[in-house]
């Protein structure tokens, strides 16, 4: 794989807030900031509800960003106001969903569900080019083209995930930001799509957002890894680096709680709780790079104490 | 121990525009008093449709039970009237599906979607099942519960909406607990508080638990014991340990080799090649015979019986047969295996476990 050092998408201070009642807000992304270089794969971790999917929902303008913003190849995505630039800026970047049942239009069958894309989009000139596109797809993803007329409740969960899977390959996009996409599917089919979806990467270039919570996982397709904790971004590394030397109490905490296929292994494990608490309160935590590559959030007395627990390593 | 579920010979068919959808096609196991039975098994390969059927969950039409008993309490389930099944179900036999989305109401408050049943079936009166409901969210690790009982589904995140529906799942204290894919949709810290929450009312309450999932770590620290599905069949079943360090069925190999572990640097991962079978046409001889580089000539015509290895390990496999040549399993999962009795993991631990 080639990562470059373009960046792709530059992602400033991004905040969404949602409004739940008269006077209470949440905030779900509370300013965070990273690049995503093109033909990388950045994972995004971090505890559920800590606004994973919010932040790509908010990339891809499912939402409009309360403040900050994104940019994708230089460009300002939330600038974006005429229709023929938001077509194409759709085309080029596609989303992977979290939830199998509810992405899917229940009264489509597959054969529309995944040219849905190609027809936005003028992409297939035939129907008979349609419909090998999509035979083409389903196969890639695990599928048999037999399955092209049925209908998504006539799936397994994994196999609908699979198909929301087509659905995104189908308009050939440079950037996908997948969403917990292979959550629902077992280990082996797991294995399928996470080579799948890095041969992709090697052929056509492809650059991932890649939010998920099993963290052999992530590590394995990622180049880099993200921690996020309610809202924030808490640790960003290499992905080696960051399972080798985690430094925010929270990665810690998150790294300890991987379940490994070993049940003896299992009986005996000890898990790091992880206490908010107990960081230093004397200044506001900024993100800081420790070495390079390796940032945390911390204070400048954390800031320390991080350099010197590096050095002993 | 007691058995509290015992399931026989099922088959289960969906009928469609395509024909007959065979999902299930004569599963048979029995669950114990107190213990944690998982199914692992690729996608499609029938784990939720035969949960639901124990539950009596499976829209008909399309969907039947064509043959099989399902015995709990001295009766058949799949011969059971719907009201007297609604006695039972969510009562003695309560479950967690795959998709939070279907199982909460979107237009109804979270709070009132747990309360509805508590004061339905357990005669709470509403301030009673208010308490209880934000205790339940508490239990589920849900923070600020009070506020949150007044929120409704789409307000909150993938995780959070799964924690909501085992919350309700929980409030009656099942004698069977069915999670399918509980924890799927959270992450490792919160999945490994509710994993404790599971294993500590459990304890408490001498419940049963089936335990659907995907994630093999997740198996090696609930289960007590393992079955394995492939196309619509339990190809095999033991002890956890007889799973994960003596596996017999090339299919389990398979599932063990496409785990990465965290010191992984391989290219790929081992993947099982091929897709499962279309369940239209399942089919003849041993079902994964296909995508089975072990298979033998025998694989391709007969289905293969179970077979026993011990007295709690049974496995489907043509390998097992006394004239069968003598095969190893692949690399990465020998290497897994002596990894493990390196680490003295996986010898025999006789009556530590049931
Ligand atoms: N439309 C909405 N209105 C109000 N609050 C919302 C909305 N969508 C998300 N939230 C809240 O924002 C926070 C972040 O949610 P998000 O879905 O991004 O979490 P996540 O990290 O993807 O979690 P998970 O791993 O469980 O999917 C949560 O507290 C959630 O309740
Ligand atoms: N309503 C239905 N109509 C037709 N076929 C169905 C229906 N429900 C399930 N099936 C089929 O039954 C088979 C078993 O599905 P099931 O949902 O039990 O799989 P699973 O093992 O739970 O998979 P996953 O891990 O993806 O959830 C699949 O081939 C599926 O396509
Ligand atoms: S209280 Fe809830 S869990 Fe218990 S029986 Fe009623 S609906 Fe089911
Ligand atoms: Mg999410
Ligand atoms: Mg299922």
């Amino acid at each position: 794989m080639t990562v470059t050092q373009e960046k792709l998408l530059e992602v400033s201070n991004l905040k969404q807030y949602f409004k739940t009642g008269r006077h209470s807000v949440v905030k779900a992304i509370d300013g965070i900031s990273f690049d995503i270089y093109k033909g990388e794969t950045f994972g995004l971790v971090g505890e559920s509800g800590c606004g994973k999917s919010t932040t790509g929902r908010t990339i891809i303008r499912l939402y409009d960003a309360t403040d900050g913003n994104v940019k994708f190849k230089g460009e300002d995505v939330h600038g974006k106001k005429n229709s023929q630039d938001l077509k194409k800026f759709n085309q080029k970047m596609q989303m992977i969903f979290q939830d199998p049942y509810a992405s899917l239009n229940p009264r489509m069958t597959v054969m529309d569900i995944i040219a849905e894309g190609l027809d936005v989009h003028g992409l297939s000139k035939t129907p008979q080019e349609r419909k090998q596109r999509v035979e083409e797809l389903l196969e890639r993803v695990g599928l048999n083209k037999e399955h092209a007329n049925r209908y998504p409740h006539e799936f397994s969960g994994g196999q609908r995930q699979r198909i929301g899977i087509a659905r995104a390959l189908a308009v050939d996009p440079e950037f996908i930001i997948a969403d917990e996409p292979i959550s629902a599917l077992d280990v082996s089919i797991q294995a399928q799509v996470v080579n799948l979806l890095k041969e992709l990467q090697e052929d056509h270039g492809l650059t991932y957002l890649f939010i998920a919570h099993d963290l052999s996982m992530v590590k394995y397709i990622s180049d880099r890894i993200g921690v996020m904790y309610f809202g924030k971004l808490v640790e960003l590394a290499d992905s080696d680096e960051l399972y080798k030397n985690p430094l925010h109490p929270y990665t810690k905490s998150l790294l300890s709680a991987i379940p490994l296929p070993d049940p003896d292994y299992e009986r005996n494990r000890q898990r790091v709780e992880y206490d908010p608490s107990q960081h230093d309160t004397s200044e506001e935590p900024e993100f800081r790079e420790i070495t390079p590559g390796h940032w945390v959030s911390c204070t400048s007395k954390e800031f320390e104490a991080y350099k010197q627990e590096l050095n002993k390593n | 121990m007691e058995k509290i579920l015992e399931v026989n010979d099922l088959h289960i068919s969906f009928d469609t525009y395509g024909g007959e959808v065979k999902a299930v096609r004569g599963v048979t196991f029995d669950l114990k008093k107190g213990e944690t039975l998982a199914i692992v098994g690729e996608s499609g390969s029938g784990k939720s449709v035969t949960t639901r059927a124990l539950a009596r969950l499976i829209p008909s039409p399309p969907g039947r039970i064509k043959q099989g008993e399902i015995l709990f309490d001295g009766k058949d389930l799949a011969k059971l009237k719907e009201k007297e099944m609604q006695q039972i179900r969510g009562k003695d036999i309560s479950t967690i599906f795959q998709d939070p989305m279907t199982s909460l109401n979107p237009t109804m408050k979270i709070g009132n979607q747990i309360m509805e049943g508590l004061i339905k079936h357990q005669k709470m009166s509403r301030a009673q099942a208010k308490s209880r409901a934000i205790e339940l969210l508490e239990l589920v690790g849900l923070p600020n519960p009070t506020e949150r009982i007044n929120q409704y589904p789409h307000q909150f995140s993938g995780g959070q909406r799964q924690r909501v529906v085992i919350a309700i799942a929980l409030a009656c204290n099942p004698k069977i607990l069915i999670a399918d894919e509980p924890t799927t949709a959270l992450d490792v810290t919160i999945q490994a508080q509710i994993l404790e929450l599971m294993k500590d009312i459990q304890k408490k309450t001498e419940s049963s638990i089936i335990f659907i999932t995907h994630d093999l770590g997740v198996v090696a620290n609930v289960a007590d014991r393992v079955a394995v599905m492939y196309a619509g069949k339990i190809v095999e079943i033991g002890t956890v340990d007889e799973i994960f360090y003596n596996p017999k069925h090339p299919y389990t190999w398979g599932l063990l080799g496409s785990m990465p572990t965290l010191d992984s640097t391989e290219d790929s991962l081992i993947a099982i090649p091929g897709s499962p079978p279309d369940m239209l046409k399942p089919p003849k001889g041993d079902a994964f015979a296909p995508r089975n580089e072990y298979a033998l000539e025998i694989d391709k015509e007969m289905e293969p019986p179970m077979f026993k290895v011990s007295d709690t390990h049974y496995a489907a496999t043509w390998l097992l047969h006394e004239y069968a040549p003598d095969i190893e399993p692949p690399e990465a999962v020998k290497r897994r295996m002596k990894g493990f009795a390196q680490t003295g993991a996986g010898e025999s631990k006789e009556g530590e476990r049931p």
